[in-house]
């Protein structure tokens, strides 16, 4: 066996196309996320103003009665929202799975455009209805009554559990069809009555499906800023703390907000360390046989369930439509005037033009580039069974866990120097988006190509086609259909983005969140209402098209 | 055509050896299988042909050039799939023609050579039509006539016929060898079924954890195998208890002495069911054994009968006979004795792949 050539031709068998394409990927994932995430670690030991390393900031946090508020406050809305989504979600998924709903597609279908539209719309709705002087706070005000405002910790839980309730729905409601029938047939037959067979059998069964979705709502609810940004009055949580604290800490170190901002991802990945925990005690393989079929029912039973399954969609849907009604309104500047109009409309275009084509430019740039890293990422994780290749499925993690605020404040230390600064710029912007939605790109393409018999790109191969080659005229192909639906995901997240263009945005490179946040801050409803509906229309064109492509229709949004 | 030279190769998992110092001569023209169970490095070995996988030592030369450092897109050895892997998007005429776009051979010429090889394969008519219009064995069609259009040096096969239906894989293996002895194409077939590895090679290479046991004609593997392993995987075979006494070699279940001199190894007879007559009475030749016993079981499969039968020392004995009146009078519990040439009996070191002593 001759060594020294064996040697050199097996350093150019390494130089192959994939072999490249690693190393592209690790490259864009290290500056664009570890080298942010890590960062943002790394001032958080930093004393603001010496510099020197210290354990301080957590010690402040830890102590400081504000920011131990903010951390119970986190907890409890966190706790109790993504509680108020199960107790709404699980029934709804049992109704809708096992018995004959009429419209059960609608009901699913307003539950994913619930799911889409950005939270702080919602939170936003929701003052306009019972806000201070919000209709229908004014409606009872008429006859002397008050009724409380929506302002508070009640406000921000409420928004929550309306806002991520479809997870849970979603995903138990897949769970619950795909448990084998003869399970339950089983404790029928061993004598247990249908409420007992609930609770003993099906229940457990698809606690790892409820479970998943209740991780989801509290990851979601943790990081989220919009809504008690809009809704806190006074009520504060991590996220609006650190955003507070990054923006009067501008110019000097960003410690404080840093610190709170690690303390939230923390949060979430207890959360999910703990799910996970409970999770690998109980697999239970589905087998796709035998699966339930709906059972009809009659009187007053399928009457309350019809009801139930259509008020909570509708509750749900409320202040979207709520939304959309306002931007009708009249209005003179940020008054509404009587009748209806499209002066909101045209406040947008004299006003905000650029928040449109800003929002569409850098979702579009980002998605794009998704779509071609995402099938590169996906070929890595499903096809090459390396170390690298499974570090790079768990970085894919990270994003989700992530909050906006942590990496919008990463990309701000690490891409401002001073022979350089990107903040304020489109790319920055386009950057985070990219990395923040990857991994919807991600999962989408990886999903299709666990479909697709390895043996096709080895043909491929074979015939003579190069690694680059077979991939293009043979893989990208054959998962064309996942990442488009990937891109379509990525998008809607992506034009939808508030919390991390916040800090990121200059007055060039604002956003329609962005317009929307600053107009509900400003107490121009009519124009953040048009704002939203623009918003929402465009976010519920891509939920068509998703479904138009996509086999599993509910599967791709949780 | 071209010949296939093999040697020394080495495949590591991690501490897993896959594949254990492999040599193999193949000449050109050849068909060429490799038979063993899963798990035995015949799939292993295939894929390190083509270059899905790459050897931890050894060469693999194709008419004297070594390929084994070759990217697998430039190794120029077509090969047909287990699952077909027939390009769902691409039409089956373009599907063929797949490869020799890859080789950028003109249009004229391209369209004339997939039109042959579809005829080749008889799927002519099929040519505009999409993979999923197909049945499983259009598709392995497919798969093959997309092999041979390129007239790479040498046609790898792994398992091809396995995934389809017991009647389709009998006709559709007649008409491959038939394909591949008009081409002249040096093949390397992979298969577990001994039945199909004997009908179709010209040399059946029998592998076991990663070692090859014996590489010979069809008819010298089944009826010379060169160790235990070997005799029990191709074909059945009955394995009897042998002792090494004072006296010499003794057959347990027979009672009798096989030898004269006994061995320093422990041994293990081999006799195929085919050569063990079942009678009623114990008259024997003097280059006879006979073993009593009782009917245990029988089967009647079609063209034979199978009888087992358990010795007095519990060993059981099969018997596959033509059903003469004499067997198909017999009944379970029936007393009767399994008669055996003593020239039939092979003898091996009794280890699982313990080498032939006789």
């Amino acid at each position: 066996m001759t060594t020294a050539p064996s040697f050199l031709s097996g350093f150019k068998r390494r130089l192959d196309f994939w072999n490249i394409a690693t190393v592209v990927v690790l490259a864009v994932l290290f500056v664009l996320l570890i080298l942010p995430v890590f960062s943002v670690f790394f001032v958080s030991f930093l004393d603001e103003d010496t510099g020197a390393v210290t354990l301080d900031n957590y010690v402040t946090v830890f102590t400081r009665n504000y920011y131990l508020k903010g951390l119970w406050n986190t907890l409890f809305v966190g706790g109790l929202g993504t509680l108020g989504a199960c107790l709404i979600g699980v029934p709804l998924a049992f109704f809708t799975a096992r018995f004959q709903i009429k419209g059960k597609a609608i009901v699913s279908t307003l539950a994913i455009l619930v799911l889409v539209s950005p939270p702080f719309i919602g939170a936003y709705a929701w003052i306009m209805m019972l806000g201070s002087n919000g209709f229908i706070t004014n409606f009872f005000g008429r006859f002397g009554i008050d009724i409380p405002t929506i302002y508070g910790a009640h406000g921000v839980i409420l928004v929550f559990t309306l806002k991520f309730f479809p997870f849970v729905y979603l995903m138990t409601q897949n769970a619950l069809m795909s448990v084998n029938k003869s399970f339950e047939d089983a404790a029928r037959n061993l004598g247990c009555g249908p409420m007992s067979t609930f609770f003993k059998v099906t229940l457990p069964l698809v606690f790892p499906a409820i479970s998943t979705g209740a991780i989801i709502c509290f990851v979601l609810s943790i990081a989220d800023f919009g809504t008690p940004a809009i809704l806190g009055r006074g009520f504060r949580t991590l996220s609006t703390i650190a955003y507070s604290a990054y923006t009067s800490e501008l110019g000097g170190k960003p410690t404080m907000a840093v610190t709170v901002s690690i303390i939230m991802m923390g949060i979430s990945i207890i959360a999910l360390v703990v799910q996970r925990r409970i999770l690998a005690k109980r697999r239970y393989a589905s087998a796709l046989t035998n699966l339930p079929k709906p059972d009809k029912i009659e009187g007053v039973r399928n009457v309350l369930m019809h009801a139930y399954c259509y008020l909570v969609v509708g509750i749900a849907m409320f202040p979207t439509l709520v939304v959309v009604y306002t931007s009708f309104l009249n209005t003179k500047g940020p008054v509404f005037q009587p009748g209806f109009g499209l002066t909101s409309y045209a406040r947008v275009l004299s006003d905000a033009p650029e928040a449109i084509s800003n929002s569409f430019i850098f979702a579009l740039t980002a998605v794009v580039l998704i779509a071609i890293f995402s099938s590169l990422i996906s070929y890595l994780i499903v096809r090459r069974d390396t170390a690298v290749s499974g570090a790079i499925d768990v970085l894919m993690m990270v994003p989700y866990l992530v909050p906006g605020v942590v990496i919008a404040i990463g990309f701000v230390t690490t891409f401002r120097s001073d022979w350089f600064d990107l903040t304020g710029t489109a790319v920055i912007i386009i950057m985070i988006y990219f990395i923040r939605r990857l991994p919807y790109g991600v999962r989408a393409t990886t999903n299709n190509l666990r479909q697709i018999k390895p043996s096709l790109e080895e043909a491929a191969i074979n015939l003579g086609a190069s690694p680059l080659s077979a991939f293009a005229k043979v893989t990208v192909p054959l998962i064309f259909p996942g990442m488009i639906v990937g891109a379509l995901l990525s998008f809607i997240t992506a034009i939808n983005e508030l919390s991390s263009t916040l800090i990121l945005y200059t007055s060039g490179t604002a956003t329609m969140p962005v317009k929307i946040y600053i107009s509900v801050l400003d107490g121009e409803f009519g124009l953040a209402a048009a704002l939203s509906t623009i918003l929402l229309v465009s976010t519920g064109l891509c939920v068509y098209a998703v479904f138009r492509l996509s086999d599993d229709k509910e599967g791709s949004f949780t | 055509m071209s010949s296939v030279e093999i040697s020394g190769v080495r495949k590591l998992y991690g501490p897993v050896v896959a594949l254990s110092e492999i040599d193999i001569s193949i000449k050109s023209g050849q068909f060429y299988t490799l038979l063993g169970p899963s798990g035995c490095g015949k799939t292993t070995l295939l894929r390190t042909i083509a270059g899905f996988h790459f050897q931890n030592a050894g060469t693999i030369a194709v008419d004297g050039a070594e390929i084994q450092e070759l990217p697998a897109h430039k190794r120029n050895v077509a090969m047909v799939f287990q699952d077909y892997a027939v390009f769902p998007h691409l039409s089956v005429f373009d599907n063929v023609a797949f490869g020799l776009k890859q080789r950028k051979v003109a249009a004229a010429e391209l369209s004339e050579r997939v039109d042959r090889a579809l005829r080749m394969v008889q799927l002519e008519n099929f040519a505009k039509r999409m993979p999923h219009e197909l049945s499983g064995g259009q598709q392995q069609r497919v798969g093959l006539a997309r092999a041979i259009v390129v007239e790479s040096s040498v046609l790898l096969m792994d398992e091809p016929l396995s995934n389809l239906d017991a009647k389709l894989r009998v006709e559709l293996r007649a008409e491959l060898r038939k394909i591949q002895q008009s081409l002249g194409m040096t093949t390397v077939y992979v298969t577990h079924d001994q039945e199909e590895a004997l009908a179709m090679s010209d040399v059946v290479c029998v592998m076991f954890n990663g070692v090859i046991q014996q590489a010979a004609p069809p008819f010298e593997i089944y009826d010379q195998p060169a160790n235990k392993f070997v005799a029990s995987f191709v074909g059945g075979n009955n394995f009897l208890t042998m002792e090494n006494r004072a006296e010499g070699l003794h057959m347990v279940a027979a009672n009798a002495q096989l030898n004269a001199e006994a061995l320093d190894v422990a041994a293990i007879a081999a006799i195929r069911p085919e050569l063990v007559k079942i009678q009623k009475d114990a008259s024997v030749d003097t280059n006879q054994l006979s073993i009593a016993g009782k009917i245990e079981q029988i089967s009647f499969i079609g063209r034979e009968i199978e009888l087992h039968v358990a010795a007095t020392n519990g060993e059981v004995i099969k018997s596959i006979t033509r059903p003469s009146p004499e067997v198909i009078s017999m009944t379970v519990g029936d007393s009767c004795y399994a008669v055996i040439n003593r020239d039939d009996v092979l003898l091996f070191e009794d280890t699982e792949t313990g080498a032939r002593i006789v």
